[in-house]
């Protein structure tokens, strides 16, 4: 790398919650200006590229035959490619429309539906060009994000997270809520990162850091049915702000 | 929609993201003149669909991720739109936490708004190098204004983050109250940090007052269009974020609505949807479109309102209407109007937290469903929310209708865009100068936009200057 290392942030369909956690690592970030130079590109058309940039980090997932475009134009542009948060990595919570009628869609929301130009779905970017590191969360960790930020400058591999939101549970002491109180809970089958917030509130992880890796959904919602929780809750858990994830997709169509 | 083979076009594409992607088309007549300038949004999310069939309870942390900037307003007026659903009030302490972390959040985005994208055009020009025009440029010349915003906002999102676990889409404002009690550690916490945060928007306000007469062609061009105003007030004419009711006004003040129940927004205020944006352009139903323009967020919540509520903003907002007058209406003074009200959302966080109550452990009044309709309204920080729910029989979502601030500011942004434009858009050129203007124009509303980008960098540009063919006669990138 010549000269100090770039990186670009791209935005795509998104809420911006991503981009700001970047943001958020004010103090972490001001001695990280010194090491790399970094250039925010939120809506570029395709003459203003430029680049090449040796970090990109790509929010939001792609729902327009613009972004389509503009995404592989992207990853021509970039070294690494890093994929952050839930839209980018499993089309985000606009994926529940994936499951909509887009013309239907588009006219409830909007009166004239024929000016709109989108796509079917809402897929992650993974599905359109190859992508090196994918940080999971909605929003994703500021920790993940600073770790893999730096892995990729001194060359290690970033250390994200195998383990589930159980675990977190377990380090910080919170009882079980589906054991104690029988409440359906998607932390056995979600990555960890968010340190177990939810339950410390006594809520069940509704599954906002998407599927670990090798989730085992099938024996989760066994357990909730046996909870006596009914099969469309169980399908709709499963279909919410990661609910584009293979693993969690496959799992939500088998209730429903 | 405009005959686009005999006008001639400029497009900056884009210009800034507004909940997403956003761009400006300004086109030219025949003889070179602007004859209208236009603000599209181009993202498309589709919330109001993609909700339907889910049970309302999980309406708060679904629609927060609308936006990474203000979830906390999201959070609040689905929250309140389920607790109408429910037919509970959340318990006096709940109430007490909602309006604080509310408050918090107006904090937060006021300073990335005031300081992080605005100020740099206000300290060094609108014409100065765009590779200083950043918060990293301030930080280089100006440390202490600054570092200021930078602890300012991180006040804000601590305290949101003390409250709620995270700083972005906590998911702590649940319907009924709120998740969990405030311990008195925390209250003294935050406490604790609220002089130091007074004292940096004082220093701010006080640089603001002594650079207003510099600003005098900004305040006459840029959106002075006359329009109405509209936000919540305290039923006896306080500024309110949380509660109270509606009242609009005239340009001149006179009132158009008052006393309005927040359910009837929906009343006084129509949407229409222009053919070139997603966004839709909200009006004052008793004007019509388009004569029932209005405005929301700090000017128009300082205008309708007869006072602050607290001591040193009244202070300031006394000495402010003796500057521009009792309803100012150029958009150049949302800063001005944004840092009175940052001055007394902190002063309102210390009396909130001064009492008794605010660490009652009862936080959460829990129901079914309970009436088949709900709306919630709040203050966000760039003006009225709404967010009105249809549930069936057992809960699920058949209907869901937002109003959001900056559908609301649609008509005026674009007036304001249009007004920039003809002062300073020439036809056989384009300059960096007026792309910096047509932006901060755009910048006042604070229109809901990822702002992080403008902290680091600058705003990317494209422009095009068309002729009457459509060929490109002028073209300047950035
Ligand atoms: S993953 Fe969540 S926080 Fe990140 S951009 Fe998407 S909606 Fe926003
Ligand atoms: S939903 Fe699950 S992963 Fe997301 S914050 Fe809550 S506990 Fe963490």
């Amino acid at each position: 790398m010549a000269g100090l290392p770039k990186l670009a942030v791209w935005k795509f369909s998104s809420c911006d919650g991503c981009q700001l956690s970047l943001l958020h690592c004010e103090d972490e970030l001001l001695p990280l200006l010194g090491r790399i130079e970094i250039a925010y590109f939120p809506e570029a058309t395709r003459t203003e590229l430029d680049g090449p940039y040796d970090v990109s980090l790509v929010e939001g997932s792609v729902t327009t035959p613009e972004e389509a475009e503009r995404i592989e134009a992207v990853r021509d542009r970039s070294e690494v490619l890093v994929a952050i948060g839930a839209c980018a990595t499993t089309g985000g919570i606009q994926a529940l429309r994936n499951s909509a009628d887009v013309d239907e869609l588009a006219r409830v929301v909007y009166a004239h539906p024929e000016y709109l130009d989108t796509l079917e779905t809402s897929s992650p970017i993974s599905a359109h060009v190859e992508v090196d590191h994918e940080i999971q969360g909605c929003p994703i960790s500021r920790g993940q994000l600073l770790d893999t930020l730096l892995a990729i400058l001194t060359g290690r591999r970033p250390n994200l997270p195998q383990s589930s939101v159980c675990m977190e549970c377990k380090m910080l002491g919170t009882p079980c809520l589906m054991v104690t109180s029988g409440i359906g809970c998607l932390g056995p089958v979600t990555q960890a990162g968010c340190g177990a917030l939810c339950p410390s509130y006594d809520r069940g992880c509704f599954g906002c850091y998407g599927p670990k890796e090798l989730p085992n959904t099938a024996a989760l919602a066994g357990r909730w049915s046996e909870l006596g929780i009914p099969a469309d809750a169980v399908a709709r858990a499963f279909r919410t702000f990661t609910g584009n994830a293979p693993a969690f997709r496959e799992e939500s169509d088998r209730h429903g | 929609m405009t005959n686009e083979i005999t006008t001639r076009r400029i497009v900056i594409d884009p210009v800034t993201r507004i909940e997403g992607h956003s761009k400006i088309t300004i086109t030219l007549d025949e003889a070179g003149e602007v004859a209208n300038a236009r603000f599209h949004v181009t993202q498309f999310r589709g919330f109001e669909r993609m909700v339907h069939g889910r049970p309302v309870h999980e309406m708060p942390s679904l629609m927060a991720r609308i936006c990474g900037i203000c979830p906390v307003s999201h959070l609040i007026a689905a929250s309140k739109a389920v607790d109408a659903i429910m037919a509970v009030t959340p318990p006096p302490a709940a109430l007490r936490l909602r309006r604080l972390m509310n408050l918090a959040q107006i904090v937060q985005s006021h300073a990335l708004s005031f300081f992080h994208l605005s100020s740099p055009d206000l300290l060094f020009g609108f014409d100065a190098d765009p590779a200083k025009r950043h918060l990293y440029g301030l930080l280089a010349e100006h440390p202490q204004f600054a570092r200021d915003g930078i602890a300012l906002r991180r006040f804000g999102q601590h305290v949101i983050e003390l409250l709620g676990g995270k700083r972005i889409h906590p998911a702590w404002i649940v319907p009924g109250g709120v998740a969990s009690p405030l311990t008195a550690e925390v209250r003294d916490e935050i406490a604790g940090g609220l002089p130091e945060a007074i004292e940096s928007v004082v220093r701010a306000l006080d640089w603001y007052k002594a650079s207003l007469a510099g600003w005098a062609e900004e305040e006459a061009v840029w959106g002075t269009t006359p329009t109405a105003f509209l936000g919540l007030v305290t039923p006896d004419g306080e500024v309110e974020h949380y509660d109270g009711v509606l009242r609009a006004i005239g340009p001149d003040g006179t009132v158009i609505h008052d006393e309005i129940a927040p359910d009837d927004v929906e009343r006084c205020v129509g949407e229409a949807v222009e053919p070139w944006s997603y966004l839709k352009s909200s009006y004052l139903t008793a004007l019509g479109h388009p004569e029932g323009i209005y405005r929301v967020g700090p000017l128009a919540r300082l205008n309708i309102a007869d006072r602050m509520g607290t001591p040193r903003a009244d202070e300031e907002l006394a000495e402010l209407r003796e500057r521009l007058g009792r309803y100012p209406s150029s958009s150049f003074h949302y800063h001005y109007t944004r840092l009175v009200e940052t001055l007394s959302c902190l002063e309102r966080m210390a009396h909130l937290l001064q009492h008794p109550e605010v660490t009652d452990v009862r936080v959460r009044a829990t129901a079914g469903i309970n009436r088949a309709e709900g709306v919630g309204v709040a203050e966000a920080p760039r003006g009225t929310l709404m967010h009105h729910y249809v549930v069936d029989d057992g809960g699920l979502v058949q209907h869901a209708n937002l109003i959001i601030a900056t559908g609301q500011n649609n008509l005026a942004m674009n007036a304001g865009v249009k007004q920039v434009a003809q002062r300073y858009v020439r036809a056989d050129r384009l300059t960096e100068g007026m792309l910096n203007r047509v932006e901060a124009v755009i910048r006042c509303y604070d229109p809901c936009l990822s702002c992080s980008t403008h902290a680091v960098g600058e705003m990317p540009f494209h422009v095009q200057l068309r002729g009457p063919a459509g060929e490109v006669l002028d073209e300047l990138v950035r």
